[in-house]
């Protein structure tokens, strides 16, 4: 089968405290997998080694057939792994426009350079704000666009995650609890549109959540992790 | 093609919505009146004294621009910004003196290696987080500094010894610049440097220096490899001191130990901190604004000092944010 | 003349015994206010002047010095720390910065005092050891002192009274929620702290120069004392602040003066640059 990204042994300790012992785990492109786990099974320490975050003690991950285990998390979301974190750091002083932007300046760039080499007079406004109005309005932000970020609901800051997150089109999308506590009407519109990023775009994710109905509704391959080692694998 | 994905927002919207809360650009108004009457302060023929007053003014409000890019823009609050500052008026003097350069190609040479100077400061800094980075610039200053006091380099011709207390000269082309054409050489200087800093804090790359201040780890969860951009914030903001340090011995025609100082560091953070962090131009507006007046009251350089620290500690204690935001 | 190595080495641990204080002072601050004091090397020159004062005064033992200068040290610390370090200590740049201003608005209101030369303090004469060494009678005195106020932080740190400071340095929010006043213990210990480090500068007052930015060295050696020993063991801060202090001595005899201080800035700067994440206490620290 082909995969995407796999961990082997994944073991982290946290002084006498072993968090994870021996972790295996692959996801294949465009498949949305689910981690669910009690409180205390060590999810988000795995999510945070998948994503760079953390270092495991052993073990090794893998990314697109490349080694990336002591990848730091910047290094991996420009190769395409994004996550979200389960409590938002906005920028405080920066606008959800500007927040969006930062993610997306490689890409940004990019364009402009090839609209220079196009030789049509450098960088349209299609190219210096197509993406980011895109993303702001898949993620529903595009009114609080000037906002600052530190007067956003925490709704708003999921989404302003979820919009980071996607600024780099990624091939696999790291989701730590990111559809927990909120209104029902942002978690609807979140899953819609982490379904269309699934569809539309191939985008595999890895949902970690201990909601199982939510995981049930939006992924096909769920993971169960109790006391650091994933004991079930259930086909939805 | 995913960038014409179907979900594009309607172009109309663009003027819709909420307005930029603030425009970038806000205050031009006010700033081109502030430098017309700079312009024109001269032509009132005051005393050489006030027009000496205003051109250190001037430099010293570029060096707190440039602090401004790396504690204010970028949120690496150093204490060591003298540490560019002097090193380009130290080499400034000992290249055109000693090795007997051309003035502008030290003058160039000197704001290079003040921009490696500040790339060595951001390598060292950027593993660091929060009052160490203040710790570890603090100490790399006052290293250089008692370097500079206590060295002396070597004896220059005449037999007179260079270095320690009594600095450096610099070998000027001229004889006693006109305080005129110091006044406006400064000021444009000034302008050039401040539009220069504040282009480069609106540009991409500012914007994720912001970021990066704002908080690091959503900056680097978007990418940011976080470290290059410590080390570019202060290349950059070095660089703009080492111009400013080069255009002081310039104009001083010395370069002494105390351009090397905790003191000086210290009046580009409480520049900041008054004229409001992160704003470019809020920093250099109080740098003048401060300068002139404790400057032109004629006080002594420790009772200068000691109103600096009380102005700082005023404004900290009531405006803990910056009075910016 | 015999070896210069004797006489460094006492020297070095009678300052470094001393330093301890200070060190300790910052590390009880670091640990309950959890803040970098860069002000605190200015509580010391304080107390280098106040001795010096008194000394002008014909009371030329440090043993009155240093209270006087503890009970000075401890006035303008609780201002320090009521109206200024707790309403800031949220904010990254107010904090250090301004710390440092505290400290150059002392230097300069000491040097528009006193002048910017070099003052010194009367040292009363030294007893002479075997094979030529001095004993210096201030450092016996400074050493002993020092020594017998740490034992006494250290019984209370590890007694009832203590229990406030160990509760807050550990958890904020349960001390509380136990009903401790938390902000009124942060100021007594900074005020405190500043006390010690008072002190510790007046019991030092005839070591050297009393100058006012003599009190810059002791703070970067306290600096590297937290860094380095933390904030959990008194016995740590004080065999590293004599190992320090001997250090400091060494250079300043086979080198000059000036150097222990540059050596001091340099092993700031190494440790900083080998241990990125600096003093774990604040580095783990969400704000």
């Amino acid at each position: 089968m082909n995969t995407l990204m796999s961990a082997e042994g994944i073991t982290k300790s946290f002084g006498a405290t072993k968090v994870l012992s021996g972790i295996a785990l692959s996801v294949a492109p465009g498949e949305p997998v689910g981690l669910f786990g009690p409180n205390g099974s060590g999810k988000t320490t795995l999510v945070n080694i998948l994503s760079g975050l953390l270092l495991p003690d052993a073990g090794t991950v893998r990314f697109d057939g490349k080694e990336i285990t002591r990848l730091p998390l910047d290094a991996r979301y420009r190769l395409g792994i994004a996550r979200t974190f389960q409590i938002p750091h906005p920028y405080p002083a920066l606008s959800v426009r500007e927040a969006v932007r930062v993610a997306l300046v490689p890409r940004l760039t990019t364009l402009a350079v090839n609209a220079w080499k196009r030789k049509d007079g450098g960088g349209t406004r299609e190219d210096e704000e197509g993406p980011t109005e895109d993303l702001l309005a898949r993620t529903g932000l595009f009114d609080q666009r000037f906002v600052p970020c530190a007067q956003l609901s925490q709704g708003c800051l999921r989404r302003l995650e979820f919009a980071r997150a996607l600024a780099c089109r990624p091939k696999l999308l790291i989701l730590d609890e990111v559809l927990s506590a909120l209104s029902a009407a942002d978690e609807g519109d979140l899953m819609e549109l982490l379904r269309a990023a699934n569809r539309d775009e191939g985008t595999a994710f890895l949902l970690v959540s201990h909601n199982p109905p939510l995981l049930k509704s939006l992924c096909r391959r769920i993971l169960v992790l109790e006391e650091g080692r994933i004991v079930r694998e259930r086909t939805v | 093609m995913r960038d014409a994905a179907p979900s594009r927002a309607p172009k109309v919207s663009l003027r819709g919505g909420t307005p930029p809360a603030r425009s970038p650009w806000r205050g031009g108004g006010w700033l081109a009146a502030g430098i017309g009457l700079l312009l024109l302060f001269p032509l009132s023929s005051p005393d050489a004294f006030f027009l000496d007053v205003f051109t250190t003014g001037f430099l010293l409000a570029a060096f707190a621009a440039s602090w401004d890019v790396v504690g204010g823009v970028s949120g690496q609050i150093t204490l060591g910004h003298a540490l560019p500052f002097g090193a380009a008026a130290y080499s400034c003097a000992l290249l055109t003196s000693f090795a007997g350069w051309p003035l502008p190609l030290a003058v160039a040479a000197a704001v290079l290696l003040a921009a490696v100077v500040g790339a060595g400061i951001g390598a060292l800094s950027a593993p660091l987080a929060g009052p160490f980075v203040a710790l570890l610039t603090l100490a790399l200053g006052e290293i250089a500094h008692e370097v500079a006091v206590g060295h002396t380099f070597f004896s220059g011709p005449g037999g007179y010894a260079w270095g320690g207390e009594g600095g450096i000269p610099v070998a000027l082309p001229w004889r006693d610049a006109s305080p005129f054409s110091s006044y406006y050489a400064a000021l444009v200087f000034l302008c050039l440097a401040t539009f220069g800093m504040l282009l480069f804090a609106r540009s991409n790359s500012g914007l994720i220096l912001r970021a990066v201040a704002g908080s690091p780890i959503t900056a680097q969860a978007s990418g940011v490899p976080i470290a290059r951009f410590k080390r570019l914030a202060f290349t950059v903001g070095s660089a703009f001191a080492g111009a400013a340090g080069a255009g002081f011995v310039l104009h001083v025609g010395r370069a002494t130990a105390t351009d090397l100082s905790l003191e000086l560091s210290f009046q580009a953070a409480t520049f900041a901190a008054v004229g409001g962090r992160g704003t470019i131009v809020g920093p250099a507006v109080a740098a003048i604004v401060l300068h002139v007046l404790f400057q032109g009251l004629s006080l002594p350089p420790s009772a200068r000092v000691l109103l600096y620290a009380l102005t700082l500690l005023v404004t900290l204690r009531f405006f803990p944010r910056g009075v910016a935001t | 003349m015999a070896s210069p190595l004797p006489q460094v080495l006492l020297d070095g641990l009678f300052a470094g015994g001393t330093y301890a204080l200070m060190a300790a002072g910052m590390a009880l601050i670091l640990g309950v206010v959890k803040v970098i004091n860069l002000s605190h090397g200015a509580f010391f020159t304080l107390g280098a002047y106040v001795a010096y004062a008194l000394a002008g005064r014909g009371v030329g033992t440090p043993l009155a010095a240093a209270p006087l200068a503890a009970v000075i040290g401890f006035a303008f610390g609780v201002f320090l720390g009521k109206s200024f370090v707790n309403p800031v200590r949220s904010h990254p740049f107010a904090l250090p910065v301004g710390t440092l201003a505290c400290a150059l608005l002392f230097e300069q209101a000491a040097q528009m005092v006193w002048g910017p030369h070099p003052l010194s303090v009367a040292a009363g004469a030294p007893w002479i050891g075997p094979g030529g060494l001095v004993i210096r009678r201030w450092g016996v005195i400074a050493f002993l002192s020092s020594a017998a106020l740490l034992g006494g932080l250290k019984w209370v740190l590890s007694s009832r009274p203590g229990l406030p400071l160990r509760l807050i340095a550990e958890d904020e929010e349960i001390a509380g929620s136990l009903g401790m006043d938390v902000e009124a213990i942060r100021y007594l210990t900074f005020g405190g702290a500043c006390a010690m480090a008072a002190a510790a500068g007046a019991l030092l007052s005839p070591s050297g120069a009393v100058t006012p930015t003599m009190g810059r060295a002791p703070l970067l050696l306290s600096l590297v004392v937290v860094i380095v020993a933390g904030m959990d063991s008194v016995a740590a801060i004080f065999l590293l602040s004599i190992g320090l202090g001997i250090f400091g001595n060494a250079c300043a005899w086979f080198l000059s003066p000036q150097w222990s201080y540059v050596a001091l800035l340099a092993t700031v700067c190494l440790l900083l640059s080998a241990r990125p994440a600096g003093i774990v206490a604040l580095a783990g620290r969400r704000d």
